[in-house]
Parts: C-alpha cells; structure tokens; sequence
C-alpha cells in the first residue's frame, strides 16, 4: 500500500520521507537500517537506484560505503543533495540524474559490490524490471550482492485478501487525486531466477506485503532459461479474488455469454523445455484454470490454447467453434516448430467431435495424439508414455459433477424464477425457493437410480416422488386446501420435468441433448391449459 | 453469404437437429476397417473394442452411444456413418 500514496507524495519531496515512514507503518526505516547495519562494510562500492530524498544513501555513506546513487526525479536529486551536503558526505557520494534502464551503458561492468533500491522496482513494466534486473546482473562483482525492498502481493489467501481490503480504498483515493494507479511486484523471485539471480526473502513486513529480496547472482549455466519470445507467459495455479469472483459467477451463470476468454496462443506450465509435451486446449477461462490447476507443479509442459470462442472443448467442437483450423492456427502464430523439437500434439479427447486430427496431421506434419477426457488423469497419461486407460477414456458424470450442474440451473431458477416471485408474490418466496433447491438437489443425488436414459423418463418417477412428498405433507404437517393442493401439484410437476429434462442437457451421457424443447414446450402448455381449464370447471374463479 | 440467426431461426435449427439427433444411428462397415482404431481412442462411452487379432475393431454397444459423432470424424476410412 505504500507505493499508491507513494505517487502522490512525489510531488512534494519534503514531505516524502514522512509518508513513506508512516504508510509502512515505520518498517521502511527498519529495512533501511537492516542494510546499512547487516550488508554495508567500510570501503564498499554502492549503487542505489531510485535514492529518492537519499534518506537511505546518507545512511550507507555514514557506514563507509562509496555510493553512486541514481534517481529520474531532478527534484528528489536536487532534495537528495541538500541532505548529503548537511551531513558533510559529499566526497562519499555521488549523485547522478539517469534512468534505471540506462545504468549498464553508464557504468563499467562488474563495477558494484553492492546495488540496492528500494520501492523501485514494483513501478516498473515487466520488460523493463527484466532490463534492469540483467543489468545489475552486469554490474555486481561476482560476490557481489542485489538487495532489492519493495511491495508485492502477499502470498497467503487471507494475508491477500486483507491486503486488498487495505489497498482498494487507497488505490482510488490516489487514483482520484493524481489519475494514476501503482502496482505491486507479482511473480519477482522467478523474475529474478530467469534474470540470473539467486534469491531469499531476508526480511518481510506487513503480512508479506513488504519484503526485503536478497539476491546473488549466478554463474552462467545455472541462469533458467528465458522464455521464447512466443511464449505468452506461464500459467501458475493460485487463488485470488478475480478467479473466486469469476468462478462464483461462473457457478450459477456458466452459459450465459460473453464467455470469459484466456488470449489464445502457446503458455509455459512449470519449467518445460525443447522436448516437453505439448497439450492443446480451448480458450475458455474455467478450462485453461482447471487445467493449470490439475497440471501445475505435477508436469512440465507447453500448453496450446486456441481459439474455441470461450467455450469448453467438448461443446465447442460439437458446436463447430473448436476446429482443426483453430488448431493449426495457434499452432502457426505461436511458432511452435521453434519452440520444441517433436512434432507431437496431445489434444483433448473429448474434441473429438469437432477437431479433425487427420487433418492436423495432414496440414501440419503434426502428429495428433487424443489425450485423457479429464485433466486429473494427464500426469499418469504423461508418465505411461500416452498410454490410456479405459477409465481415462471414458467420460462419468459423478455425484459432484451432478451438483454443480444443479447448481448451474440454480442461476437461471434464480433470475427468472426466484426473483420474479420475490418482487411480485413474497408470501411464496420461501416455500418456492425450498421446493425448487429440494426437488433439483435431490433429482442429481438420485439420477443414476432412476430408469431410463432420457430426462423426461427419469422426470416420471421425480414427479411422482414429488407428489407424494405433498401429499405426505399434506396429511401429516400441514392439511392444504384444495386449491393448494392443486396449485402446488401442479407446480411441482412441471418443475420436475423441467429440472429432469434441463439435467439431461448438461450430461455427458445422455443423448439428444436439445430433443426435449419440443417435448418441454407441449408438457408446460398442457400444464397451463390445466392450470387455467380445472378451476373453470370447478368454479374456483 | 450468411445472416446473422435470429432466435426464432436458431430455435427453430436447433428443434430440426434435435430431431436428428434422437433418431441418428451409426452404421458400421467392418469390410472397409483397417484397425486404426481412432474410434476407440476417442469413443467416450466405450461403444468400440479392438480385436488385436483380426486389426479390426467391433462395434459393441449401441445402446450406450451419445451420437457425439467423434468415430464418424476420426475414421479415416469412412467405415462408420451416423445418420
């Protein structure tokens, strides 16, 4: 949180020191004086990077280091001389106007026993912080030491997520003050592997938000290899509140569209190399995250995400949006053929229906290998040299597949159901939503146990045991009237055949999925024309 | 050229394939098989079994096939025909 008031205090260098103190909450003059007492020896040569109103160089330049201290910001420069010449350190120090992204063409290489900067490196873009992160890599002696103090994004759910309740408000404050937003590093100590460093957290602050990176560099073989240029970047498993947000949206809402979309193209899992497999995938975000999630930190391998319009494989490819076009497509403007040194793909088994493999392979010279239907069973397919299994070929539709379904068709019970009730016939509110979460859950326990293969079959018996929970109701708990009783007969059985036949559609196993809107639409006005004949006859209206 | 669907068109499409759907049947011409067995490496209920011996396969349980159609395109012979 520091760095979103830290924009905002620029403006003014005098009072900088003091807000930077007070928004860490006093652990900035901590970590300053951890470096100056811990790392700083006599005689030491210095490089400080973005040495603001030179709080910290004074501090080292007391200690004995020769300190060459660099900052883009003239003003704090022109702040950062003031305090040097006060304190009598002018001979130790030397201050210089140059931007961090030019520090290897201004300095001579192995020129530094020390680099340190703080709250610098998190303003940075990416490619910039990789720029400079190889620079100091220039620069350092080989024994020398990068010490590097900044903000990131706590690792922990809960430390982020108090991190975020913290930073939210403040990030619009400055955002409304200045136009500008700031951010925090994610991802650094991998950043600083693939740059050639070797790096622990010496010191943290603030449940993890504030930490103290020290790093040495590393001899030449053992710097991971950077990333082809092709590559989008590397897909990790983590939580964070966009994805529970987006899968909670995705729990009730998963069919309605736009589909959240991954940018199509070629993504790294773990440490994949030249020889790594390669799995192809649609673009649809639950997809790519559920794979990340079963993939991450069990295999190294490049993922292949094309475009399936946002939709799963399965339904993409029967649907005609998941094509061996797309296929060959990603293969092509992710320049594979440059990134590995085989020839193979492994697609989803289950886009089969959509994904020509003959002519990938025709088209290509790729060879097309069907992989497992679920991403669970990818480690133990890769570690069998393809070898499948019938179980990893065969789709289930598990209990825990049944309810979150169910729990999909809650999202448009709610909408167009549950909500219409709530505004205009309250009294009904409770009871309704009751029936309708009772008779779906309980239909997607039972589904298996229930003859036949069509919904509609299957909504025989859900009727009936429906009516019969009423009717016990009924002559047990509650005696209803007539008109109650037809009203929610009624009602129920055109749930059940709803919440039977709408299942059917999201099954694996069932055929014919779209088959029973006709069917559906004849039931439903045979139930209305009940609903509106019986009381005429009786007299009711 | 193609128009953009209207709900009543895409409805009334999705209806006719529905149809389809319910009444398609694969048909199998084992003559023209020549055992590569794409269709048992992708079939995701299992209708399909290999016989190692003859290299052909068999096609074993029609009651459980969803007509997904992921034999008819895989087969590279044309051997299997959903209609």
């Amino acid at each position: 949180m520091a760095t979103v008031f830290m924009k905002w205090l620029e403006t003014r260098p005098g009072d900088y020191d003091r807000g930077i103190q007070l928004l860490t909450l006093g652990k900035i003059q901590h970590i300053k004086e951890t470096i100056a007492n811990d790392y700083i020896r006599e005689g030491m040569r210095v490089l400080e990077i973005g040495c603001g109103t030179g709080a910290l160089t004074e501090m080292i330049a007391q200690r004995g280091a020769i300190v060459t201290a660099i900052d883009a910001s003239p003003r704090m420069l022109d702040e950062a001389e003031y305090r040097i010449k006060r304190a009598g350190l002018e001979e130790r120090v030397s201050l210089e106007y140059v931007d961090a992204t030019l520090i290897a063409e201004r300095f001579p290489p192995a020129s530094f026993d020390l680099i340190i900067s703080t709250l610098v490196f998190s303003e940075l873009p990416l490619d910039e912080l990789r720029f400079v992160l190889e620079a100091c890599r220039k620069l350092l002696r080989p024994e020398g030491r990068l010490l590097i103090a900044d903000e990131v994004l706590p690792a922990g759910f809960i430390a982020r997520l108090l991190y975020y309740l913290v930073r939210l408000p403040l990030a619009l404050l400055t955002w409304l003050i200045t136009r500008t937003t700031t951010h925090t590093l994610r991802g650094f100590e991998s950043t600083l592997a693939r740059t050639g460093f070797r790096t622990q957290a010496a010191a943290s602050y603030l449940g993890g938000s504030l930490v103290l990176y020290e790093s040495v560099p590393v001899s030449g073989e053992e710097v991971e290899p950077v990333l082809p240029p092709t590559v989008i970047g590397v897909l990790r498993h983590r939580v964070s509140l966009r994805n529970l947000l987006l899968d909670f949206w995705l729990l009730f809402f998963r069919i309605i569209p736009p589909y959240p979309k991954v940018r199509t193209g070629l993504y790294a899992v773990g440490h994949p190399h030249s020889g790594s497999p390669v799995l192809v995938t649609g673009n649809f975000d639950l997809t790519v995250r559920r794979l990340t999630r079963a993939l991450d930190g069990r295999v190294d391998a490049w993922l292949l995400v094309a475009d399936s319009a946002g939709i799963n494989v399965w339904c993409g490819a029967g649907g005609g949006y998941f094509t061996a076009e797309k296929v060959i497509a990603a293969l092509k403007t992710s320049h594979l053929d440059q990134v590995v040194d085989h020839h193979t793909l492994i697609l989803p088994q289950l886009c089969a229906n959509g994904v020509d493999g003959w002519r990938i392979r025709k088209e290509t010279g790729w060879g097309a290998h069907w992989g497992p239907v679920r991403a669970e069973d990818i480690p133990a397919y890769l570690a069998h040299k393809r070898q499948k299994t019938d179980e990893m070929r065969w789709v289930t539709f598990p209990l825990k597949d049944r309810l979150e379904m169910v729990t999909v068709t809650m999202g448009f019970y709610g909408l167009f159901i549950l909500l219409p009730v709530f505004l205009f016939w309250r009294h009904m509110f409770w009871p309704i939503t009751f029936s309708m979460l009772g008779l779906s859950y309980f239909y997607a326990i039972v589904h298996p146990w229930l003859p036949g293969r069509d919904g509609l079959y299957k909504s025989i018996p859900l009727t009936a045991i429906s009516l019969a929970g009423l009717f016990a109701y009924h002559a047990s708990l509650n005696p209803l009237s007539a008109q109650q009783l037809f009203h929610w007969a009624i009602g129920l059985t055109g749930l059940s055949v709803f919440s039977a036949a709408e299942l059917q559609g999201m099954s694996p196993l069932m055929r014919g999925e779209q088959a029973n809107w006709g069917r559906e639409a004849m039931i439903g006005l045979m139930l209305g024309a009940i609903y509106w004949l019986i009381p005429l006859a009786v007299g009711w209206r | 050229m193609t128009t953009e669907p209207t709900l009543l068109s895409s409805l009334t499409e999705n209806l006719e394939l529905a149809r389809k759907l319910r009444k398609l049947e694969i048909h199998f011409y084992p003559d023209r098989c020549r055992g590569v067995w794409q269709c048992y490496e992708v079939c995701p209920v299992g209708c399909w079994t290999p016989d190692y011996e003859k290299r052909v396969v068999i096609f074993q349980d029609a009651e459980r096939c969803i007509a997904c159609g992921a034999c008819v395109l895989q087969c590279p012979e044309k051997a299997i025909e959903l209609r």
